[in-house]
């Protein structure tokens, strides 16, 4: 009866309901949407490395940040191949440098050398454009998102970069740069010639290791063998570049105390409509009261109704979230909602209402049986 | 204290409290067991400070099967002596006896047992849970007793078949009439057959023809269930339903 009175009394009352679950369905939406506009943009912050196909990055001694690269020579390369387990090792260069726009300007770009004839360090599909683009003379990749900051690239358009002259020969889709600079593809050895670099260094060295290798294991052997250099396997430096930005811009405050608010909001909302449903029914939880029913029993009921509330809202905002995230996310403002916060933001929320709950708890606790004689 | 003769000669030996009711021609209660007993109740408030004394030792008996009457003018202190003869409020001194079990000095997890288990309350303004059906609110008390809500239903749905409400089983307070709502609530404070029937003003928000078809079946029930009843009232055109009638003025029995 506890159950069939609490839905029956929770849904009699639609108005109060229906504001109940406007708060949770807003928390819901909000934390997923603000989680996954935060991960889509971090995750920028590792793209290179995300879908660089290589098991093991190499580069110099406490690198941190995929686009802050330091030489290393290239010549270690052959070390790094002699080591067992390893099945392949490709230079990687990722140079900053400016390309020529169109009106006469330039805009500042991070230049990636990518080695010919393998997949090591590929990170692009190309959209626009002939496959083997990057076997062209002079020819380079711009991704389609980046073309209101490159003022329009047409593919086969003539450009300059660093004041060489250079082909579009082909777009990519959704490779974006964590930096406001835009990636620029080109094969290896043009971007040694446009950066004018020395050709004996690289950026990083990319290893593919064999099935079964133990990579942990292959990175000390690496760090062994050369000293001056720092070897992770992909998902390490995926995190430590994440990392990076998350300290060093406050990003990771600034996203979490956005979120935080938006809970904070749900929870307020969600704790003030509960109250407000408590105050409307003091009366009747008197008259129970009266009637035999314990205090205990009566916070089941609210216990049951704030789950209720929480559970109808959580599903009701997944769904939003879910279509939204359709909707909105695109390359330039990815919307990227992992199962687990969804999950994580679904059991939070949860909580919060149950906690909520607590704030008419002491309201009816305080609700004298003798009241409903006094109405 | 003991309270006054209003109509009818006064038995101080069984009836020490009260005058039994004109026109009162109803099977007489066993005078064998008290249901109710109430020694020496005093009651105050803290009103802007001071005490102010709302019962003055009250002594009060219901026998077994009684429908006694508490009536008086506003502010003699009839709903607080309810309140603590359905221990909902305790007394400051006094002693309470329920079935010869002394109860005032109870816990509020025993009280609250006790109510759900031996008295049945009607309120004023029928207090029935609005997003409840007829049949829902009669079957909460035998619910709260574990009774499958399915047989409790099917229990209510009888209670208000008999009393005329067959047709209202399923429709919600807000769409019966304050007749019709308080007849539900008589069936909600009967249907688990508690001991105890305590009402408080169960006709004032009705008109009169309603207020005595109400009266004329909460007699019937209590009856029927072997319920002793307390009503408070001062409407005068229902005491021909009492056994007996309490005159109560500033805390105390009138002499």
């Amino acid at each position: 009866m506890r159950w069939n009175l609490a839905y029956r009394t929770l849904f009699h009352d639609r108005g109060k309901l229906i504001a109940g679950l406007v708060g949770v369905i807003f928390s819901v939406v909000l934390v997923n949407i603000q989680g996954g506009l935060f991960f889509g943009l971090i995750h920028k912050a590792s793209m290179l490395v995300d879908r660089s196909n290589a098991d093991i990055w190499v580069g110099h001694r406490g690198m941190h940040n995929v686009d802050f690269a330091h030489p290393i020579p290239e010549r270690w390369r052959y070390v790094v191949a002699g080591i067992e387990g390893v099945n392949e090792v490709q230079p990687l260069r990722v140079e900053f440098g400016e390309i020529s726009l169109p009106g006469g300007g330039y805009e500042n770009v991070v230049l990636v050398g990518i080695p010919p004839a393998t997949e090591l360090g590929r990170p692009y599909r190309i959209v626009d454009g002939p496959g083997n683009a990057l076997d062209l003379h002079d020819a380079i990749i711009v991704d389609r998102c980046d073309s209101t900051k490159l003022k329009s690239p047409e593919v086969g358009e003539l450009r300059e970069v660093n004041g060489r002259r250079v082909r579009v020969a082909g777009k990519s889709n959704g490779i974006l740069s964590f930096l406001v600079t835009p990636y620029v593809f080109t094969n290896y050895d043009d971007a040694v010639e446009l950066a004018g670099s020395d050709p004996s260094e690289t950026s990083y060295l990319l290893v593919s290791v064999a099935d079964g290798a133990d990579r942990e294991q292959i990175c000390q052997q690496i760090k062994a063998l050369l000293p001056d250099v720092e070897a992770m396997t992909a998902e390490e430096y995926a995190s430590v570049s994440i990392n990076f930005w998350m300290t060093r811009t406050g990003l990771g405050l600034s996203f979490g105390a956005a979120t935080m608010l938006g809970l904070l909001v749900g929870l307020v909302m969600v704790g003030q409509t509960l109250y407000a449903m408590v105050l409307d029914r003091i009366s009747e939880y008197a008259t129970l009261r009266a009637i035999g029913l314990s205090e205990r029993e009566l916070m089941c009921i609210l216990a049951f109704q704030s789950a209720l509330v929480a559970t109808i809202g959580i599903a009701i905002g997944m769904v939003i979230t879910v279509i939204l995230k359709t909707l909105l996310s695109t390359p330039r403002a990815t919307i990227d909602i992992p199962f687990m916060l969804y999950v994580g933001c679904g059991v939070l929320i949860f909580a919060i209402c149950l906690f909520a709950s607590g704030l008419p708890y002491f309201r009816v606790r305080r609700i004298d049986p003798h009241t409903a004689l006094q109405s | 204290m003991t309270a006054p003769n209003i109509t009818a000669e006064l038995d101080q030996q069984s009836q020490p409290s009260c005058a039994a009711a004109r026109g009162a021609s109803r099977p007489q209660p066993s005078d064998s067991e008290l249901a109710l007993e109430a020694k020496g109740i005093v009651k105050s408030y803290m009103i802007g400070g001071q005490s102010r004394p709302v019962l003055d030792g009250i002594d009060f008996q219901l026998k077994s099967g009684e429908c006694v009457f508490l009536a008086g003018p506003s502010g003699s202190g009839k709903t607080t002596l309810l309140s603590i003869l359905g221990l909902l409020l305790t007394s400051d001194s006094g002693q309470l006896y329920l079935r010869g079990r002394r109860v005032e000095g109870l816990g509020e997890v025993e009280r609250t047992l006790i109510r759900r288990e031996q008295i049945g309350f009607v309120f004023q303004r029928f207090q029935l849970i609005n997003g409840l059906t007829a049949e829902d609110n009669v079957s909460i008390p035998l619910t709260m007793d574990g009774v499958p809500l399915g047989e409790a239903r099917e229990r209510a749905g009888e209670l208000l078949s008999r009393i005329g409400l067959a047709d209202h089983r399923h429709a919600l307070p807000s769409s019966m009439s304050p007749g019709q709502c308080q007849r539900v609530a008589l069936a909600r404070a009967v249907i688990a057959q508690p001991e105890l029937i305590l009402a408080d003003e169960p006709t004032a928000a009705l008109d009169g023809k309603s207020g005595k078809d109400v009266m004329e079946l909460l007699r019937q029930l209590t009856t029927e269930f072997s319920s002793s009843t307390v009503v408070v009232t001062h409407d005068p055109r229902i005491f021909e339903y009492a056994d007996r009638i309490c005159e109560m003025e500033n805390g105390s029995f009138t002499s």
